[in-house]
């Protein structure tokens, strides 16, 4: 599917630059420091900004002109349903009539999911008796997130749907989520603060920032970019892999990363993407790995349990207070290892010492990118 | 004529003139409400002065206004009479018009106060999920004010039943049909008969006492 915008938006002395036109299908995360301008393209799509001059096109369909000849689609005739930072349930009805009201709002182009699949898909059947003022935020949300889908839609928005939430509601919130946006059915514009969120969900990246909004060139180039807005405790590497061979001794799958050989638990000979291009070649699977579960060392360490060593050159140094990011350049690609200040002194970490990367831990993403 | 006869028949068209009066009000003020608390246009505020009027006028000024109008020659009257060949002054369809006018602000004003309270988030999310603006209104705003519906129908009705002025001026004192209660205590005291004043008076203060109380518990439980 889709989705082209171009124009502008003002809000007093703010003004947001958008120039998009892009194939969103799955999952497209938008990103940007607060206040950069994330929820208002949002609403943009949504239809609540109707005296914004631009044009918003999705799938062929024009739902804004910028021009009051060309006219708006207001937001109820757009096939576009939003999940809010707040909820939004209807007090005065129970889940059941909540979710009722988008199942029965009139049909808009685009899928319609069944009540039984959504209902069974969140876990929602325990909940429906209950009034909005009983259900806990987290239960609140896995509502709301629910009554989004079940209305007839293209296209979904999800406006932060887990930054109002406590850790434990967000844990308990997640792995519908990841589900959800693992199903390909579905297409979602996700505006995320929260990194590791963006690199385990996101088909792609869009950027907010300076007043402007444009896609980034590549999730791994995302990632380990020092402009990043995201780039906090939780940052991470997303780097591209080529499946080698599967160990069923040690049940070790082997990767290829920029030369160098990794080993992941588990057999991955069937995941990952074989794309057109490179069907019956190599297979690319995307690993994420935390920059705390990297360490660095400036000579060979041989004798040592951590099966992951990759040679590199440290390119980029950021003092982030308590502790150094470093950024390690291995071929093409970039790693992210945070360390203590104390090590990088000791180490004499700087722009042009080359390291061996000791990685402790890996996470498999899927595969298509 | 007997007393309870006549007391009877003044109960039974004051009653039904509130009641008509009170659903009609309900049709008409939500609507009028919503525009009032939602809209930026310019003409908010004199259309909102136009409504609240009856609150400052003396009675008897938006009746003998309304009196013109519903003569033969008035405005109204022409209208009624072209439609139903009989003009509206002095009938019980008149007594109804001015008893809107009149209670209007005391249905509508309540209920604006209560629209502008209203969560514009959560018609955003209505609508997001494709609900079109019609519907929002029927099945978010209304039911969300349930309360302040209620509250406001309750004083329409009460303050119709006290109505006095209005009726003096366009209604007259034709027995059972535009003799209401408020008149036959007025006839009661011209002839000195404090005995049977008494009776209308005390049963109008009962049951004024007796409606605000249940509205203003309802109102703030």
């Amino acid at each position: 599917m889709r989705l082209r915008i171009n124009g502008q938006v003002d809000r007093g002395r703010f003004s947001l630059a958008v120039d998009v036109d892009l194939e969103i299908d799955g999952v497209t995360a938008l990103v940007g420091a607060s206040g950069a301008g994330k929820s208002t393209v949002l609403r943009l799509i949504g239809g609540f900004e109707p005296d914004a001059r631009a044009t918003v096109e999705v799938d062929g369909e024009r739902w804004q002109s910028g021009d009051r000849r060309g006219g708006t689609l207001p937001p109820h005739a757009r096939s576009v349903a939003t999940v809010f930072q707040d909820s939004r349930l209807f007090p005065h009805l129970n889940v059941q009539r909540n979710l009722d009201f988008a199942s029965r709002a009139p049909a808009r182009p685009g899928v319609r999911l069944s009540f039984a699949e959504v209902v069974g898909f969140l876990d929602l059947e325990g909940l429906l008796a209950h009034f909005p003022h009983q259900l806990s935020g987290g239960q609140r949300q896995r509502v709301a997130l629910g009554r989004a889908l079940l209305a007839p839609a293209k296209l979904w928005l999800f406006d932060e749907p887990l930054a109002a939430l406590d850790p434990p509601s967000r844990r308990e919130i997640a792995p519908y989520l990841h589900r959800l946006c693992r199903r390909h059915a579905v297409h979602i514009i996700y505006v995320s603060h929260s990194l590791p969120e963006v690199l385990s969900l996101a088909d792609r990246v869009l950027l907010a920032a300076g007043g402007r909004v444009g896609l980034v060139d590549s999730l791994a180039a995302f990632s380990t970019s020092f402009d990043n807005p995201l780039l906090g405790d939780e940052a991470g590497a997303v780097i591209v892999c080529e499946f080698k061979g599967y160990d069923s001794g040690y049940r070790l799958s082997e990767l290829t990363f920029e030369g160098a050989s990794l080993f992941v638990p588990g057999d991955l000979s069937t995941a990952g993407a074989a794309d057109a291009e490179t069907a019956g070649a190599e297979r690319r699977i995307l690993l994420h790995i935390p920059a705390r579960d990297v360490s660095l060392s400036t000579a060979p360490v041989e004798q040592v349990s951590i099966l992951n060593r990759v040679r590199g050159e440290v390119d980029q140094v950021a003092d982030q207070g308590d502790s150094m990011l470093v950024r390690v350049r291995c071929g093409k690609q970039h790693l992210l290892a945070r360390i203590t200040r104390r090590s990088a002194d000791d180490l004499r970490i700087a722009a042009g010492v080359r390291v061996q990367a000791l990685i402790k831990s890996v996470a498999v993403r899927s595969g298509e990118t | 004529m007997a007393i309870g006869g006549d007391i009877g028949q003044a109960v039974f068209v004051t009653a039904l003139l509130a009641f008509v009066t009170t659903v009609i009000l309900l049709v008409v003020s939500p609507p009028l409400a919503w525009w009032i608390a939602r809209t930026s246009s310019r003409w908010r505020a004199p259309v909102e002065a136009m409504t609240a009027l009856p609150l400052v006028l003396p009675p008897t000024v938006v009746g003998f206004y309304l009196l013109l109008a519903m003569a033969p020659a008035g405005v109204l009257g022409s209208v009624s009479e072209a439609i139903v060949g009989a003009p509206l002054a002095f009938t019980f369809a008149g007594l109804v018009i001015g008893s809107m006018i009149y209670s209007l602000p005391f249905v509508a004003g309540p209920l604006a106060s209560a629209f502008r309270t209203t969560d514009g988030r959560l018609l955003e999310a209505a609508a997001s999920l494709g609900t079109p603006p019609l519907t929002r209104f029927l099945r978010l705003v209304l039911p969300m004010h349930r309360k302040a519906l209620i509250a406001a129908a309750v004083l329409g009705f009460a303050h119709t039943v006290g109505e006095f002025g209005i009726v003096l001026m366009i209604g007259g004192n034709i027995p059972g049909e535009t003799r209401v209660l408020s008149i036959a205590l007025f006839d009661r005291v011209e002839m000195l008969d404090y005995a049977g004043a008494h009776v209308i008076a005390a049963s109008l203060l009962a049951f004024s006492l007796i409606v605000l109380t249940f509205t203003y518990r309802w109102l703030r439980p």
